[in-house]
């Protein structure tokens, strides 16, 4: 248990109440600053929103990122994402390509990971957001006004995408 | 356009076979483009029956069809809708006829050869691991 004054406030915290406050939410997208909770990553102010209850106009992300790496959990920036929309040409095509689902696909795949059996939408290697059905992925791009390239399940076996082929 | 076999996790380490998925968006969910595998063994193009309300689709007293897939008993309804595919430099938009299934299991669509194939000319270049796709200057009448 981990004592910290946020926002004139004072809370006990511990890593194991920040994991239980994120049950049943989806990560909003990610900007530029996250921290790793439960395998996925996380916008630091949803995530001490939703353990504290403070307001997000109450702390900076600063502050929200600090106050969740003093317990344990990993903070880092996240990569820009590349514009894959403003040329026609042949180069831009391949890296488009190769962007979208990774080149030489290690990557991506590594991405995906932590979601197999889960619904998600990527955009290159980034995976935007995973969830249990469509409609929540949908519901998700929507509400944050994000574009993904391709939204899937990750399968959990080959048996689970040769299963849609003819038999 | 060029599209690279979708690279994806083993549950038990290392990869799975890359296979040749296209991200297919329907009109209504163009930022959700729905990954479907290309199937050229497949009649139809089909994906879950839960995007067709998302899309605005109504299926309610369309043409349906029972069938078997994997061994799965499904029922897919039919709708004409407006299907866009892109590479992010070049897109491509058609109307086409897609099968909506219930229950559909599978973590991807079908891209088949009515709805997908008859319009565009397609190259798998399997060993390299990516395909090329090019609208059918003459698409059938699908």
């Amino acid at each position: 248990m981990t004592t910290m004054t946020i926002s004139g406030h004072t809370y006990d915290l511990d890593p194991r109440r920040v994991e239980q406050a994120l049950g049943g939410e989806l990560p909003e997208p990610i900007y530029e600053h996250f921290v790793v909770i439960n395998g996925r990553r996380w916008p630091p102010k949803q995530v001490l929103a939703l353990v504290t209850g403070l307001d997000r106009a109450d702390f900076t992300t600063h502050q929200a990122r600090r106050a969740l790496t003093r317990l344990g959990f990993t903070a880092a920036r996240a990569a820009r994402r590349k514009n894959h929309y403003t040329s026609g040409s042949a180069a831009a095509r391949v890296e488009s390509a190769d962007a979208r689902s990774g080149a030489p696909g290690q990557q991506s795949a590594e991405a995906l990971r932590p979601f197999i059996g889960q619904w998600v939408a990527v955009h290159g290697d980034e995976v935007l957001v995973a969830a249990d059905s469509p409609k929540e992925i949908v519901s998700w791009l929507a509400r944050h006004q994000q574009k993904a390239q391709s939204v899937f399940r990750v399968p959990e076996s080959e048996q689970f995408i040769g299963g849609a082929a003819p038999q | 356009m060029r599209f690279r076999f979708r690279a994806l996790p083993a549950a038990t380490g290392g990869l799975l076979t890359p296979r040749p998925v296209i991200d297919i968006a329907l009109e209504g969910l163009e930022a959700a483009p729905m990954g479907c595998l290309l199937d050229s063994g497949a009649l139809r193009t089909r994906m879950s029956a839960e995007l067709a309300p998302l899309a605005g689709i109504e299926l309610a007293g369309t043409l349906t069809e029972r069938f078997y897939l994997g061994g799965l008993e499904t029922v897919g309804s039919f709708a004409r809708v407006n299907l866009t595919v892109t590479d992010g430099a070049e897109q491509f938009t058609w109307e086409a006829p897609v099968w909506f299934c219930d229950p559909w299991p599978h973590p991807f669509g079908l891209a088949g050869l009515e709805g997908f194939l008859q319009y565009f000319i397609v190259t798998i270049r399997a060993y390299n691991e990516y395909l090329d796709v090019e609208p059918n200057p003459e698409p059938q009448n699908a």
